[in-house]
């Protein structure tokens, strides 16, 4: 077993890095830094930066937490701290206090679907109902949008070209034109 | 189990106090203090001065030691230091370098 463990009574200032897993039940003054799963347990603490491939934290980290893999907050986590991994998961019941990242490095494959799911989402968005104030119109342009690309060769940009087309005119705004004074003033002369 | 274990590949640097049994099996510099027992394992490397209740060494030890109760350098350990403790024993196959005190 290549498994490390700080105990309930003990208290380590100082850093702890390696390789292998480690659970901290105890306290750590000082940053870890481990090359395998890291467990910081209820009633562990740390006061320093935490990094490990899968961090499970149900106790205090005060320090920023960055896992390659995961970082998940457990029921009771207490975390003042920014969070960092292609995974984070928070407990109901965990408390953070930072910023939240989820990206790093393994994240290659994670974070190409992440852009993936990022480049569909506005695709889909529009099918969802548009709010009441704006649905009318919107459903006109979306029928209009539709014939135009059966008729023609059926382009990503005719949409646009059609919302562009079918934008109401500008208001007319009886306004005084530049000289209008002084052609009224003529005038009245 | 041992209540703290620092296993192989695990290197700690500052110091580590505890009430606890505590095994080391990886690295450990800077001051190691417990109320317990504590077991350095064959692949366990101390560059600390060491006091516990009890100690075994069966690794290698730089620096002083003081057990309340016992120090045992088991075959194949080593130790480099001065050692504190009423009773000590020394395995044939152990390497010990350092003076002893065993309060007479």
């Amino acid at each position: 077993m290549n498994g490390s463990v700080i105990g309930r009574g003990t208290v380590i200032r100082g850093n702890v890095r390696g390789s292998g897993s480690l659970e901290i039940l105890g306290r750590v003054e000082g940053d870890v830094s481990v090359s395998g799963e890291l467990v910081v347990g209820e009633e562990g603490a740390v006061r320093g930066n935490v990094t490990g491939t899968h961090i499970t934290c149900s106790g205090a980290v005060q320090g920023d937490v960055r896992g390659s893999e995961a970082v998940l907050l457990e029921r009771g986590a207490r975390v003042v701290g920014d969070l960092t991994a292609p995974r984070v998961g928070v407990a109901t019941g965990a408390l953070v206090k930072g910023n939240v990242r989820t990206d790093g490095e393994p994240a290659l494959a994670g974070r190409r679907a992440g852009t993936a799911g990022a480049v569909a989402r506005p695709i889909a968005l529009p099918a969802r109902p548009a709010p009441a104030a704006k649905s009318e119109p919107r459903h006109e342009l979306r029928a209009e949008a539709r014939e135009e690309i059966v008729d023609s060769e059926p382009s990503a940009a005719a949409p646009k070209e059609m919302a562009a087309r079918e934008a109401p005119p500008p208001p007319v705004v009886p306004s005084l034109g530049k000289g209008a004074k002084a052609k009224k003033k003529k005038r009245e002369d | 189990m041992a209540g703290t274990v620092i296993g192989e590949g695990l290197s700690v640097e500052g110091d580590l106090s505890s009430e606890e049994e505590v095994v080391v099996q990886g690295n450990l510099r800077g001051k190691l203090t417990s109320t317990d027992a504590v077991s350095v394992g064959s692949s366990g490397v101390i560059e600390a001065d060491v006091s516990a209740q009890s100690l075994t060494i069966a690794g290698q030890v730089t620096g002083d030691v003081t057990a309340a109760e016992r120090v045992d350098l088991q075959a194949g350990g080593r130790l480099i230091g001065d050692v504190k403790a009423s009773r000590l024993t020394i395995a044939d196959g152990a390497s010990f370098k350092g003076n002893v005190d065993m309060d007479v």
